[in-house]
């Protein structure tokens, strides 16, 4: 008996060293974080937040292979995830005792963000003994699991068990929807969330969160003129469906890009304006190979 | 600081994992001994018992006065003490929710992976953009990975210093080049021409110059005529005025080069457009955190039409031209263009129409004594 006591110790440290090998790993990328723009510092950065995506949407192989081949396996979670691929599998599988196991484990931690995953477990439960005419057992099992959450969601209880009466070939609407498919799809959505929470992750994506801030940053009502140029990411198409709820930015003070040589005008390379009105920069008085202004 | 923090925790936790494995390991030791003593007690009943007996006794004696519980406990309370006020310093220094800067529209999933797909095929992680794919069950342009997969052939040719490919490829796009004021072409050739002078074969490297550099004589002269004097150096360059052709990261600058013209002429941007969204949103979530602490009512954010503050981003993620009157604070258009004093600065029409209260009279300008009728403005173009 103490040689198995003596594994599990081992493992228990060893598990603990992966985890603090992990910490210093992102102390030191952060440490590592200059304040000028690092190109390699921002594509690890890019490459972490892909790995972050295709995990939530459940990419698994993907993931593992950009983090391998970017090196970047310290700076994200792969192992968590699979772990919630298990439930989330189980559960599309319509099987409830993975998450039920997952619920128990994390149980004091579900409980203090007032998590109701586990009751939403076994409500469908519930309706899945309706749904296969147990009636007898779907009751017990409901005076057994679902009786004491009652205290604190009795209008959901209420209204799942009158499923009972309702039977799964029910045209009513509100009860219909109870048995649909779709039920543990929300499920899933549902563990996904208490999953994210529980290990201090943003509800959405990385990805998103990102985007969204750099298309609202870029979105000015040039980029969706004729000749927006190719550089603006808004050029292209997929780029600006995803900008169009997103507000446009402000600009407050005059900024002015050299048609030719496309570099910001300022007071090393100041505008220079031609007869005919049009303004260029300095830069282009020095190296010009042929000029007259493209636009006349 | 937060390193140093960290640091104290893998102290105490290096600590207490060793102490328990050395405890559990005496404990095994002295278990062990005992049991030994028992064995060799032999099989004689009535004596074997008492000794036994008191191996036994003594064992638990033993394992007493090491006292295993309460030193394990106290080196877990040490180490819990320490993560603990870990986990405070890490929640004061980092911002915890950087999703509330989030505004929840929905992403259209297809949409993202495709540029997600566009955008690993411009990384040349065909493989696993195609994994992607696979996974996504999303599709993704092929001629845009095919114009890619070709970009990168050439390019790692040429960073591997083969620059056939690449030499191919400028030839049959001469004339974009040129207008594209690249001397990509010339560039090529002439690291090709050094390949052959640094083997000391004179008369080729003439040839070449003959036929590949003669076209560039005009243009580039001065470069042209350090080739051909560093003929006299062949096969002994180092030795010559014009060592700055032998350095081996011209190779890769030209690879570099060669990426990015090979963009412009594709019409690419000649960085991906997702690495740069996405570094612009970097730099601009703090400002939008601390907005979202400010705003009251979320529904502003969700219909503002313009963000209220300005969103300063550095100068690489400038792409347009923007004129904003100094007087009116507004944005210039076509209805209210910018407009150029004679003395030299500019404001918007409608400012010069509302200066000079009538078209008639002159004005001074806001930001020099100059004066100057609304008729002498001349209209710009940005």
């Amino acid at each position: 008996r103490l040689h198995g006591l003596k594994r599990k110790m081992e493992e228990g440290a060893r598990a603990e060293e992966l985890q603090v090998q992990r910490c210093r790993a992102r102390l030191d990328r952060l440490a590592a974080a200059s304040a000028g723009d690092d190109a390699e510092w921002e594509d690890i950065r890019l490459k972490r937040i892909l790995v972050d995506y295709m995990l939530r949407m459940s990419y698994y192989d993907t993931a593992t292979k950009l983090a391998e081949t970017s090196g970047i396996q310290d700076l994200v979670d792969i192992d968590v995830f699979l772990d919630a691929k298990r439930v989330i599998d189980s559960l599309r599988n319509k099987e409830i005792a993975p998450a039920l196991a997952w619920c128990a484990e994390n149980k004091s931690r579900l409980k203090k963000s007032k998590s109701k995953l586990e009751f939403l477990l076994r409500l469908q439960e519930f309706v899945e003994l309706v749904k296969a005419k147990n009636f007898l057992q779907a009751i017990s099992y409901a005076r057994k699991y679902l009786a004491p959450w009652g205290s604190t969601h009795m209008k959901e209880l209420q209204r799942v068990t009158a499923t009972l009466v309702f039977r799964s070939s029910t045209n009513c609407a509100q009860y219909k929807v109870l048995f649909e498919q779709n039920q543990w799809d929300s499920l899933v959505d549902q563990f996904k969330q208490e999953f994210y929470k529980l290990y201090g992750m943003t509800l959405e994506p990385l990805l998103n969160i990102y985007l969204q801030a750099g298309l609202t940053a870029l979105k000015t009502p040039f980029c969706f003129e004729g000749n927006c140029p190719k550089e603006d990411p808004l050029s292209l198409d997929g780029f600006r469906k995803l900008a169009e709820p997103l507000p446009f930015s402000k600009q407050h003070h005059s900024k002015l890009v050299c048609h030719i040589t496309k570099e910001l005008m300022d007071t090393e390379n100041p505008p220079l304006v031609l007869p005919n009105g049009y303004v260029y920069s300095t830069k282009v008085r020095a190296e010009p190979t042929h000029f007259c202004s493209p636009k006349s | 600081t937060l390193k140093d923090e960290f640091d104290h925790v893998v102290k105490k936790q290096k600590l207490a994992s060793s102490r328990t494995i050395d405890l559990v390991n005496q404990i095994e030791k002295e278990i062990e001994q005992a049991i030994g003593a028992i064995q060799e007690n032999g099989t004689d009943r009535d004596a074997a018992s008492n000794l036994n007996h008191e191996i036994l006794t003594n064992l638990k004696n033993t394992l007493k006065e090491l006292v295993p519980v309460k030193q394990l406990e106290s080196c877990q309370k040490e180490m819990n003490t320490a993560l603990g006020k870990w986990v405070k310093t890490t929640e004061k220094f980092f911002i915890n929710d950087i999703s509330k800067a989030y505004k929840n529209v929905d992403m259209e999933p297809h949409v993202l992976n495709e540029i997600i797909a566009n955008h690993l095929y411009r990384e040349a992680l065909f493989d696993i953009g195609d994994n992607f794919l696979g996974e996504a069950s999303c599709l993704a342009s092929i001629k845009l990975k095919q114009l890619f997969q070709e970009m990168y052939e050439i390019f790692g040719a040429l960073r591997t210093e083969k620059s056939e490919p690449a030499l191919s490829w400028a030839m049959k796009n001469h004339d974009a080049l040129l207008q594209n004021d690249s001397c990509l072409e010339l560039k090529l050739h002439q690291l090709q021409f050094v390949e052959i002078l640094k083997q000391g074969k004179r008369d080729e490297a003439l040839q070449y110059a003959r036929t590949y550099l003669a076209p560039f004589a005009t243009i580039h002269k001065d470069v042209i005529q350090k080739l051909i004097a560093s003929i006299l150096w062949a096969g002994r360059l180092d030795q010559s005025p014009y060592t700055e052709f032998l350095v081996p990261t011209n190779w890769e600058k030209l690879a570099e080069e060669f990426a990015q013209q090979f963009c412009n002429l594709k019409g690419q941007s000649s960085t991906g457009p997702m690495g740069m969204t996405v570094a612009a949103g970097a730099e601009v979530l703090p400002i939008l955190l601390k907005l979202m602490t400010v705003l009251t009512a979320k529904r502003e954010w969700h219909s503002m039409k313009e963000f209220p503050f300005p969103l300063d981003l550095r100068r690489d993620f400038q792409f347009h031209s923007v004129f904003i009157c100094p007087v009116l604070r507004e944005q210039g258009s076509d209805d209210n263009p910018p407009m150029l004093l004679p003395c030299g600065h500019v404001l918007s029409k409608q400012s010069t129409v509302k200066l000079s209260k009538s078209s008639s009279r002159s004005f001074k300008c806001p930001y020099c004594p100059f004066e100057a009728l609304a008729s002498e403005c001349k209209r710009l173009y940005i």
